[in-house]
């Protein structure tokens, strides 16, 4: 956990920098990631990086006009066109600088948008030299992911093997948050009791990791955990949870993420010693079906 | 409404797509009076006035979980059936008073998981 890539924080960065020429060679290789901070996706303009190279912005109506380049209209309109999203392929031959596409951009960006925003950049360990220019040149702050530990005691725990995924989800979110399971049904002030079949277990630990963390360290992270199940008893078990960022414009598969009540956009990896898992993702009812 | 789609696959895969499946909702609110101070009993008495005065008896009898609150910053974690949100978010949101005291509910966040 302590060796989970740090990542920046560059304050009111210009969004055509992320044209820069010398930005390029690392994004070529997809060992950039990057996303707005502090936007809010139903009401400012919400950028993100992607490390296939897709530049996506998530605009209102009046940025969109002003921006001058082709996008499509937001899934989560209501009656009205309020909100445009601009999908840009940055590794596309059009794309390269001086062409006519990254000319059109990086004019509505740098000329008529104007487009600053508070952005949090990660990379790969090989791609950190490419952005040293990019930071020389803007007010950045590095970090990295806070990590935070839980020892539990005589944890309520269900069976899991019997147990429907919306209990599951329930109980573990309820671990999180620490909230009790001690309560009986008929309780005044809280019905929520543990899934039934359960047990108790006498001890666990809960961590949470809380930053722009990358796939690959996520990836280390879950192959840590299966070497750790096979060493251990036959009846122990593993939960990981991710979670996107509510506010950002992507969710799974690149496509578009919208926050509509609730910004879900995670998933939940149930290991067990045998090779057996649970996996459950989770998005908003009207954002494209996890694959 | 609720849809399934369930698909298994030959080496024992199973995919099951529940949309709109989760048979709660929870909220994270926040009661915006530091002055008030009161614990978790009177906050649900007080949410259940609320849906009394907004959604009549049939609205105070709205079955909703207190599933934590913090005393200190007057922070609660709530759970509902789905069909409930919207007359509990409501009545939330006209919330005014407490005890002769203004008083009015943030709601912080809203979501299908309690994750």
């Amino acid at each position: 956990m302590n060796t989970f890539s740090s990542f920046y924080l560059i304050k009111k960065l210009p969004v055509h920098e992320l044209l820069d020429p010398g930005l390029q060679g690392a994004i070529n290789q997809g060992v950039v990631y990057g996303l707005s901070f502090g936007t809010r996706i139903d009401e400012d303009t919400c950028v993100a990086l992607m490390p296939k190279g897709r530049l996506v912005l998530s605009l209102d109506k009046d940025s969109y006009e002003l921006l001058g380049v082709e996008g499509k209209p937001s899934r989560f309109n209501h009656r009205t066109c309020s909100r445009f999203v601009v999908s840009v392929d940055l590794t596309d031959s059009s794309m390269a600088p001086g062409g006519r596409g990254h000319t059109r951009l990086l004019t509505g960006l740098r000329s008529h948008l104007q487009l600053q925003t508070d952005f949090l950049l990660s990379h790969h360990p090989e791609g950190g030299a490419s952005l040293q220019p990019l930071l020389s040149r803007y007010d950045w702050s590095k970090h990295e992911p806070e990590v935070s530990c839980r020892h539990l005691t005589d944890l309520t725990c269900p069976d899991f093997r019997s147990c429907d995924c919306h209990s599951l989800l329930e109980w573990i979110g309820a671990v999180e948050a620490d909230i009790s399971c001690e309560s009986s049904s008929s309780s005044f002030l809280s019905s929520f009791t543990c899934p039934e079949p359960n047990d108790v277990l006498s001890h666990a630990l809960s961590v949470s990791i809380c930053g722009l963390l990358l796939p690959h360290d996520v990836q280390r992270l879950i192959q840590e955990l299966r070497c750790h199940l096979q060493q251990t008893q036959l009846e122990s078990w593993a939960s990981l949870t991710v979670h996107g960022f509510i506010d950002s414009p992507v969710s799974w598969g690149d496509n578009e993420h919208g926050v509509l009540s609730g910004g879900e956009n995670f998933y939940n990896l149930l290991m067990f010693p045998d090779h057996t898992y649970h996996l459950h993702l989770a998005t908003g009812a009207y954002d494209t079906c996890p694959p | 409404m609720t849809s399934v789609r369930e698909k298994i696959g030959s080496s024992g895969f199973h995919r099951t797509v529940l949309k709109n499946g989760s048979p709660y909702c929870y909220m994270k609110v926040c009661l915006l009076d530091q002055e008030t101070r009161l614990n978790a009993v009177e906050l649900k008495s007080l949410i259940i006035t609320g849906l009394k005065d907004l959604h009549g008896e049939v609205g105070a009898a709205l079955p909703f979980d207190v599933l934590k609150f913090d005393e200190g910053s007057l922070t609660a974690v709530l759970r509902v059936c789905s069909g409930g949100l919207v007359k509990l978010w409501s009545s939330l949101t006209l919330q005014g008073y407490y005890q002769s005291q203004a008083c009015a509910f943030r709601v912080l966040q809203v979501s299908r998981f309690n994750l």
